[in-house]
């Protein structure tokens, strides 16, 4: 935690800042545009997001009853959570044991992308302020060494898909694409919150990618979020329940 | 060590010089954030003359309200001689709301209301106030 | 950028099954089966699964083509489905006649179907069962590489793998008890006996060449007093090369004639004989495409069946095989059946020593012949056994730490195995559990 304030002091630079008096605050048609995506804009994200993400799963379950209804006889509760409790675990499966960067790497990753948007006392204030609901936050230090491990982990990725052959062979344009969605509310954010320089375009792109990486969720490969706990379950439910065998 | 102690120095002299400097400009005033107990964001930056000038503010309680017990608005009343912690505490109760909650819409409230002035964090809280924001 | 010189080095397959279905098809036939396939056929899963794969490579090194060909990664997993269905999906089913032959070469000899892949992708993604559909849209656009589908012809017409008559199938039988007469004069193979505990089933090449593995079989059953019958009727046949192909209708049949006929001799159990592919139709694939959640009639494999016998005390081992051995864990057993503990148990019961390979059990590597890549004959033999080195590798560390005989109860894996023996000069013997155990076990003097 000490570190995390360090760092944040430095970044800040708040001890050793000229303070002067505020210009006169200009920009009103900023002020508009931040509204904008802040308040309808929003809602329509969120609201893409979370019928999207019900529509994309609803459709797969229906698509199972209709085609391969045969899944739902093998799916078992306890072989599916057997299997994803193992891969929910950092070195618990024999694949991360083998990359051990890349799993260090890719859990920070996913919970840090998971958790700083919704504990980030700036998030819950506006929150609070919508639709007033709240619950506790994260220290501001705490959320910004994490925002960092977040960009630091898509440095990460993304040098992995330039230099590494096996994931090079595989890559499109659409696997940088939802790197960069995903990067990118964490890297204006970043900027938005030091306020180093062009604090309001930071602040509104901050929003507007945020919002677009919502709406890309259920429909892009970002969907992994809704469709990797089927997909696991089933495998183990097959390997625990037909195959006798461990999955990880 | 060693090779960080030049780097350290050099710090520290900017550090002071900026330091000084900024405790030498007078007309600064903050938005007294004492009652927060481990503030998360750099105080506010208002200058109140200031921005009652620009925002023609004639009357102490467009601001500095006052409730009654049945959470109705007072009119002619108004709470310039308290501190804004002396009604909110730092927890909701009731329909009172707490402290930073009523800071926020007190402020962005009536901003966003008037379609004037700042609504966004950061141009409130200000980490490098001489910086145009 | 240089491409490694071996690129230049790897010769040109020409496999006529191929080429002769490649000339035959138009755009029209392409574009209209993979669209029947991917919009009518497949559902939920094959979305799903394309749509979670988040291309992030980790399936690459638990493919043994992969490692084997120094982690090239057009041999990944998620390689194989990047040549084939991606591009399928994409364009819409708009490919070209050529691209078709190389997904069926790529489908067909490039993936043994194994499943450890489905091991290491961290959604559990199933890429062998999405090279299956690709070996489905080969079947009906056919193109499938000629061997194997001589293969899937031959148990279209006769229900067995081999054109085994039905005659020839009864005379070998009766050879068999003859000659193991010899041995216990009281020994029968009884046919068609109607309410026998157990059909003994075996694959097509059983009767066709490795009839000493019936009469093994058949002292056996005799020794342990096993209740046990084969029929004399086509169904007893267990193998399934349609499965691989895609064939499914035949694939269906097959299996069809298989549970029904042991059925008809009212039999409590099927017992198999050392066959990991046909574990996988009668256990795993074909039941299910007969509307069987598991098998109708219970499927013994021999592993289970000879650990049974052993626990039970049903046979004693008078004399332990000495020399060390180290157990190659079948994929559809081990991966497929969970049989792995059984068969150290069965193994430690009659061997003196055994030395494990590694990895092994589930996480062993293919033996590079399952998943009817054997089956597509001579023209990739050697591609095939190129394409594990690594199973070289891992059997000469055995090798190194003791072991002079490899065990390998499945046929495939035999074969395989035996090529990559002679191929790299490992010098391993290779035995079916039941060659040992027959030798062990304690018989009637």
């Amino acid at each position: 935690m000490i570190h995390f304030k360090r760092l944040n002091d430095l970044l800040s630079r708040k001890y050793w800042a000229p303070v002067s008096a505020v210009k006169e605050h200009k920009g009103e048609a900023m002020n508009t545009l931040y509204n904008f995506v802040s308040g309808p804009l929003a809602w329509v994200a969120f609201i893409i997001f979370f019928v999207g993400c019900l529509y994309r799963l609803i459709r797969i379950l229906v698509l199972v009853h209709k085609k391969e209804k045969y899944i739902y006889t093998y799916m078992s509760w306890k072989y599916s959570f057997r299997s994803i409790l193992h891969w929910v675990i950092p070195f618990a499966t024999v694949n991360w044991r083998k990359h051990p960067v890349l799993t260090i790497v890719t859990f920070a990753f996913h919970i840090c992308l998971i958790i700083t948007p919704i504990f980030l006392l700036s998030h819950i204030i506006l929150w609070d302020e919508s639709w007033s609901v709240s619950w506790w936050s994260l220290p501001d230090s705490l959320v910004q060494a994490m925002t960092l491990i977040v960009i630091g982990s898509c440095i990460f990725f993304l040098i992995r898909r330039l230099i590494s052959p096996e994931v090079q062979y595989v890559t499109f344009a659409s696997d940088y694409i939802i790197l960069a969605i995903v990067a990118a509310p964490f890297v204006t954010g970043f900027m938005s919150y030091y306020q180093w320089f062009g604090y309001q375009v930071f602040t509104i792109l901050h929003i507007l990618s945020g919002e677009i990486m919502l709406i890309a969720i259920p429909f892009t490969r970002l969907s992994h979020m809704l469709f990797s706990p089927l997909t696991r379950a089933y495998m183990g439910s097959e390997f625990g329940g037909v195959r006798h065998a461990r999955d990880w | 060590m060693k090779k960080c102690f030049p780097i350290l120095l050099l710090l520290l002299t900017v550090s002071l010089f900026f330091l000084v400097y900024a405790y030498s400009q007078e007309d600064m005033r903050f938005i007294n954030a004492e009652a927060f107990e481990n503030p998360q964001r750099p105080p506010t930056v208002f200058n109140h003359d200031e921005h009652n000038e620009l925002a023609q503010i004639e009357e102490c309680n467009e601001c500095h309200h006052i409730y009654d017990k049945e959470g109705k608005r007072v009119e002619d009343e108004s709470s310039e001689d308290q501190s804004c912690s002396d009604c909110h505490e730092p927890k909701a109760s009731g329909r009172k709301p707490a402290l930073m909650k009523a800071f926020h819409i007190n402020c962005k409230g009536c901003h966003k209301e008037k379609g004037k002035g700042p609504v966004m964090c950061g141009q409130c809280h200000v980490r490098r106030p001489n910086v145009e924001d | 950028m240089a491409e490694p010189a071996k690129k230049v080095e790897e010769k040109k397959i020409i496999d006529e099954g191929l080429e002769m279905g490649t000339e035959k098809l138009t755009q029209d036939r392409i574009e209209n089966v993979i669209n029947r396939v991917l919009k009518g056929e497949s559902g939920a899963r094959l979305k799903a699964y394309v749509d979670t794969c988040i291309h992030c490579g980790l399936c690459s090194e638990a493919c043994h083509y992969y490692l084997s060909q120094d982690n090239d990664p057009r041999w990944s997993p998620v390689g194989k489905v990047k040549q084939t269905l991606w591009e399928m999906i994409k364009k819409k089913g708009k490919v070209s006649p050529d691209f078709i032959k190389r997904a069926a070469e790529i489908a067909s000899t490039e993936c043994n179907l194994c499943k450890r892949c489905a091991m290491y992708c961290p959604f559990g993604i199933d890429i062998a069962y999405m090279m299956l559909v690709v070996r489905r849209i080969n079947h009906l656009l056919g193109v499938t590489p000629l061997y194997i589908q001589d293969t899937a012809h031959s148990h279209a017409a006769t229900f067995n793998q081999m054109w085994v008559k039905d005659d020839e199938w009864i005379d070998t039988l009766q050879w068999q008890e003859e000659e193991a007469q010899g041995e216990i004069p009281t020994l029968r193979i009884p046919l068609e006996k109607e309410g026998a505990d157990i059909m003994y089933s075996v694959i097509g090449p059983e009767p066709k060449f490795q009839a000493q593995l019936i009469y093994q079989a058949a002292v056996i059953m005799d020794v342990a007093g096993v209740n046990w019958t084969m029929p004399a009727t086509p169904g007893w046949d267990n193998s399934d090369m349609a499965m691989f192909t895609g064939d499914n209708e035949i694939m269906g049949r097959l299996k069809r004639a298989h549970f029904e006929t042991a059925a008809r001799l009212r039999v409590k159990k099927i017992v198999m004989g050392e066959c990991g592919h046909a574990f996988r139709s009668v256990y795993d694939v074909g039941n299910r495409w007969l509307g069987w959640r598991m098998p109708p009639i219970p499927v013994v494999h021999a592993i289970e069946f000879y650990y049974n016998l052993l626990k039970e005390g049903r046979i004693k081992i008078a004399k332990k095989f000495e020399e060390a051995v180290t157990l190659n864990d079948p994929c559809n057993v081990s991966r497929g059946g969970g049989l792995h503990d059984k068969a150290r148990y069965v193994v430690n019961a009659i061997c003196e020593s055994l030395v494990e390979m590694h990895p092994n059990r589930e996480y062993n590597y293919c033996c590079c012949a399952g998943g009817g890549v054997i089956n597509c004959g001579p023209p990739y033999k050697m591609k095939r056994v190129e394409g594990n080195r690594i199973k070289a590798e891992q059997l000469f560390a055995a090798k190194a730490r003791g072991a002079k005989v490899l065990i390998a109860p499945c046929h495939n894996c035999h074969s395989g195995l035996e090529d990559i023996n002679h191929h790299y000069g490992l010098g391993m013997e290779i035995k079916f559990i039941g060659d040992i155990l027959y030798e062990a076990m304690e018989k009637p003097a």
